[in-house]
């Protein structure tokens, strides 16, 4: 193999650039990636670097395959696999390191460049954020550099190598905008690889446990963006369902571990007042739960159902970003015959857990005259007692609810929620708990509404008879501004500050609100931009419903037109100088005198010798080589031009 | 070498590969027809395809459209597009690198066969955008790689190597350019037929001159000094300024040199027919040997050859002369 040779130093003025490209590749990869790994590739950078400063050989194969075999080992002991986002780029980020230790030739750099974009697209597959399409671009730029450096003269300036590449790409954007627009978009994958990305993603727990570490999300992370086609609804009405609860072992509150579908449960919706139509653009969340307004009724996002408990989910887990279109009835009314459900699994209450919670809510069972009234009765409680809403509350015991609505009596929709609920049992009424959103802001900026994962909220449904699963937010009676303003509402008419919520500046605020407009645009049209976005904007083009082949064919058109534009363009600027029109004259005159100059002679000398030996009138001779030379090495004077135009046309 | 130039098409198949690429050849011969000899290279005779390089380019770039097809990934997507539309502007790019550059052949030294002629090309840009990484290049060797400025003329030394003496033709030369990512090879072929000399090639072990060659019949001996002015002689690149007569140059515009009598007058004469052997190309080395070592000397020296004589004298010119003619002794068509 490899003789212990020194390198030569040809690699010094491609390598730094091969390595600020790939540095720039693996940025966007940093957080994600073990910090091992990171190491690794700036040890080899530096490494390499300084072989080919001090003209060292690069190390011997030996230690180069034993350095490769424990890199592969360390990525499949982090990962324990090699497929998927996180480890695919993890593996790629090592092989760079180990391509550097044995890069000799410039051309070996090829290898390193073609890794940095696959690091480039990796991290697009990961996130795409608004900024990322500078990113990329600016990454393709820097790789080109790298790539012209690695042929390049050694003196070649970086503000030339730089100049051309970017003179390239700025060709190379009008055919890219071309082929991005036309080419046909296919709805579903050829193979479903999911993306792992690694990362935890904000959303909703599937199971609340009130008096544990306060849980609530003080995100500002987006959960979904919603447009309403028509009147949005008030905040009181704004619910957003998510997720059910109804299995309590006394501290935590789950419900059905397995999404599960009913074939019933939209049969047993009723449907009363008018429906509210909108689009929600969802962002990744890894679980199943689909987000509508209370109750949904009507939806087209592909393979999702309604679960037994009126759930909306999807059988994939949602782990791209997904838009679709729903109805909602705010007036409903869902499982009121009471065979629809099995009864027993809304009231169980674990033995001896809670236990003053269970006296209290028999005894004011036994003083109201309905369930109904009995509802009523402890949503009095909470807003007429002692209770208070605080994001900030102390922790619970193992009797949570007991300590909860009898010592600390501070908390937020969890605490309240929970014992609601369990009073609720306790009395004998089935009863649920529901996770999801409550409220959402209106951006003034894109007209749409933001929900957050700090809206994240949870409410109660119990079961009246006749009346159904009704909705009862025990919240609201005890905190009615976290409902009817919203969280973000209350953080800034000052209420919030009693929860424990700071109000930040309404001009950042208004900043924030632009940037997300900003970024609600780009999810829509640019990342969003699928077979139904495409289709609409080839019929806004003129296109009446184009198959595949059309588009394909429009692609083709389209490009070959622009290459052919590129390509007159470049010739512009390789062309020669264009012969000026007096010496095209001149070469007329020759022509017509029948006479050769010979190398070296001068245009006197020739018109000498073409007085001589031809026929033209001398007089035209020595008039025609004067004007020639005042034109060629006089003033500029379109007269004179016109002059010499005239004696050679007349000869 | 890298893996990547193993892929390249030619290594793959180098016996079709040659086959191939001789009949293309032919046929650009034909359809240039033979040029002059400035030549300026028209887009239509500038030739292009993908390198090894660039298939792996276009191999990637279609891994990377299936993969954003498979994500529904639209910055994916633009990443990709946009490297395909660089390959394609380098397509382009490549190809006018190379248009209307100016060709022209600079000249090339006379060699002794064996060693390798230096042929001169001359490569004009008269554009105002400056050209990068072109070479020349010959079926076995190459010159080195140059960019050319706006307006700059640089010459690229095609190294040939000679076997035996007498006139040398390039028969064809290319002209090519990997700019700007080495997805793409341009190329043009040039049919310009520059010539060169080659002399024979010395006779390593030869017996000194005769001494009887000698001329007039004798040596100059007498240790008169250079004091002792001889005569006046035509004047011979290499002869001392100091001994060109500069008073009789004033009066006829002739330039003569000084002979005095105590200098070394000794001028030999190399007779083809008094070389012992038979061999006609061992009689010509030895000759040419002889030449050599007595222009080494600056001693005059005469040839004589059937047919020709070069009566004694020395210098650049003289050796010139006389190497030349050893180069086309007896060939048939030492023009052609």
């Amino acid at each position: 193999m490899a003789r212990a040779r020194g390198t030569d130093g040809s690699l010094l003025a491609s390598l730094p650039w091969t390595l600020l490209a790939l540095a720039f590749a693996l940025l966007p990869h940093v957080p994600y990636l073990p910090v091992w790994i990171t190491a690794a590739l700036l040890a080899c950078a530096i490494w390499r670097y300084s072989i080919e400063v001090r003209r060292k050989p690069v190390p011997p194969a030996l230690l180069r395959a034993a350095l490769a075999l424990a890199c592969f080992m360390g990525v499949l002991y982090t990962y324990n696999t090699i497929s998927g986002v996180g480890p695919g780029s993890a593996l790629l980020a090592i092989m760079a390191a180990l391509k550097l230790l044995e890069t000799r030739q410039r051309r070996d750099q090829f290898v390193l460049l073609f890794i940095a974009i696959f690091l480039v697209m990796s991290s697009l597959l990961r996130e795409q954020y608004l900024w990322s399409l500078p990113y990329l671009v600016l990454g393709v730029i820097l790789i080109m550099t790298a790539w012209l450096r690695t042929a390049a003269d050694d003196a070649e300036p970086v503000r030339r190598s730089l100049g051309t590449s970017s003179r390239l790409v700025l060709y190379a954007a009008p055919l890219a905008l071309a082929m991005w627009v036309f080419f046909p978009r296919i709805a579903t994958p050829f193979w479903a690889v999911p993306i792992d990305t690694g990362t935890a993603v904000s959303g909703l727990s599937s199971t609340i446990s009130p008096g544990d570490i306060s849980a609530l999300s003080k995100s500002d992370a987006v959960a979904f963006r919603v447009n309403f086609e028509g009147a949005v609804p008030e905040p009181r009405a704004r619910y957003w369902r998510g997720l059910v609860l109804h299995r309590f072992d006394g501290r935590t509150w789950s419900g059905i571990s397995e999404p599960r579908i009913s074939s019933t449960a939209l049969k047993n919706i009723e449907a009363l007042g008018e429906p509210v139509r909108y689009r929600v653009t969802m962002e990744p969340t890894r679980q199943h739960w689909v987000f509508a307004l209370d109750i949904p009724y009507e939806w087209n996002l592909e393979s999702t159902f309604l679960g037994p408990q009126h759930q909306l989910t999807r059988v994939q887990p949602i782990d791209q970003r997904i838009a679709y279109e729903a109805v909602s009835h705010a007036d409903y009314r869902i499982d009121a015959e009471p065979y629809s459900f099995r009864r027993g699994a809304y009231l169980e209450f674990p033995e001896g857990r809670n236990p003053r919670t269970a006296t209290l809510a028999r005894s004011m069972r036994a003083a109201a005259r309905s369930d109904a009234a009995f509802v009523r009765a402890v949503l009095t409680k909470f807003n007429e007692e002692e209770y208070h809403y605080t994001l900030e509350p102390p922790p619970l015991g193992s009797n949570p609810v007991d300590r909860f609505l009898f010592e600390t009596r501070r908390g937020f929709c969890e605490h309240y929620a929970s014992a609601f609920a369990l009073m609720m049992r306790a009395a004998g009424i089935p009863a649920r708990i529901v996770l999801g959103y409550q409220g959402g802001e209106l951006n003034p900026v894109g007209d749409y509404m933001i929900v957050r994962q700090a809206d994240a909220h949870a409410w109660t449904e119990v079961w009246l008879p006749g009346a159904g699963w009704r909705r009862v937010d025990p919240t609201a009676a005890v905190a009615p501004e976290r409902v009817d303003a919203g969280r973000t509402g209350a953080m800034f008419d000052g209420s919030g500050a009693a929860w424990g919520l700071g109000a930040p500046s309404m001009l950042l605020h208004n900043l924030v609100l632009a940037w997300d407009a900003a970024n609600a645009k780009w999810n829509e049209w640019i990342l969003g931009y699928g077979p139904e976005n495409q289709e609409r904007f080839m019929n806004w083009l003129g296109m009446d419903d184009p198959d595949w082949r059309q588009m394909l064919l429009t692609l083709i058109v389209v490009v070959t037109g622009l290459t052919v534009l590129i390509s007159a363009a470049l010739l512009l600027r390789y062309r020669p100088p264009r012969r000026d029109r007096a010496a095209i004259l001149y070469d007329k005159f020759i022509r017509k005198s029948g006479l050769t100059p010979a190398t070296g002679e001068t245009p006197q000398l020739f018109a000498g010798r073409v007085r001589r030996e031809s026929a033209l009138p001398a007089s035209a001779v020595d008039s025609i080589t004067d004007t020639y030379l005042d034109v060629r090495y006089g003033p500029p004077d379109p007269a004179l031009l016109q002059r010499l135009e005239a004696a050679v046309t007349s000869l | 070498m890298s893996s990547i130039r193993w892929l390249s098409p030619s290594r793959l198949l180098p016996g079709i590969n040659r086959a191939a690429s001789r009949r293309v050849r032919l046929w650009a011969r034909r359809r240039q027809g033979v040029d002059g000899p400035v030549t300026r290279l028209e887009p239509r005779r500038i030739y292009i395809l993908p390198t090894g390089v660039g298939l792996i380019f276009a191999l990637m770039t279609f891994a990377m459209l299936l993969g954003s097809m498979n994500y529904n990934n639209n910055l994916s997507f633009v990443l990709t597009f946009m490297l395909i539309g660089v390959g394609f502007v380098a397509m382009h790019q490549c190809q006018r690198n190379l248009v209307a550059l100016e060709v022209s052949f600079a000249g090339v030294e006379p060699v002794f066969a064996g060693q390798s002629a230096q042929f001169r090309i001359a490569v004009a840009n008269r554009s105002k955008s400056p050209r990068h990484r072109i070479r020349l290049y010959i079926d076995d060797a190459h010159s080195d790689t140059k960019d050319l400025e706006p307006g700059e003329s640089r010459i690229f030394v095609l190294p040939v190597r000679t076997e035996q003496r007498g006139r040398i033709t390039l028969e064809r030369f290319g002209l090519r350019t990997l700019f700007p990512f080495e997805l793409f090879r341009a190329w043009a072929w040039l049919h310009m037929y520059p010539r060169g000399i080659v002399y024979p090639h010395p006779a390593e072990h030869v017996p000194p001159p005769p001494a009887s060659q000698t001329a007039l019949g004798h040596r100059q001996h007498d240790a008169r000094g250079e004091e002792d002015f001889a005569g006046l002689r035509k004047f011979h690149v290499g002869d001392s300024p100091r001994n060109v007569a500069w008073k009789a140059y004033a009066r006829n515009d002739q330039l003569l040199s000084k002979q005095f009598a105590g200098a070394d007058m000794s001028s030999q004469w190399f007779d083809f027919d008094t070389v012992a052997g038979d061999d006609l190309e061992q009689r010509l080395a030895i000759l040419t040997r002889w030449v050599i070592d007595a222009d080494r000397t600056q001693e005059d020296y005469g040839l004589r050859l059937p047919g020709q004589s070069f009566p004694p004298a020395h210098g650049e010119a003289h050796r010139r002369q006389c190497l030349e003619a050893l180069a086309l002794f007896g060939l048939e068509n030492p023009d052609g």
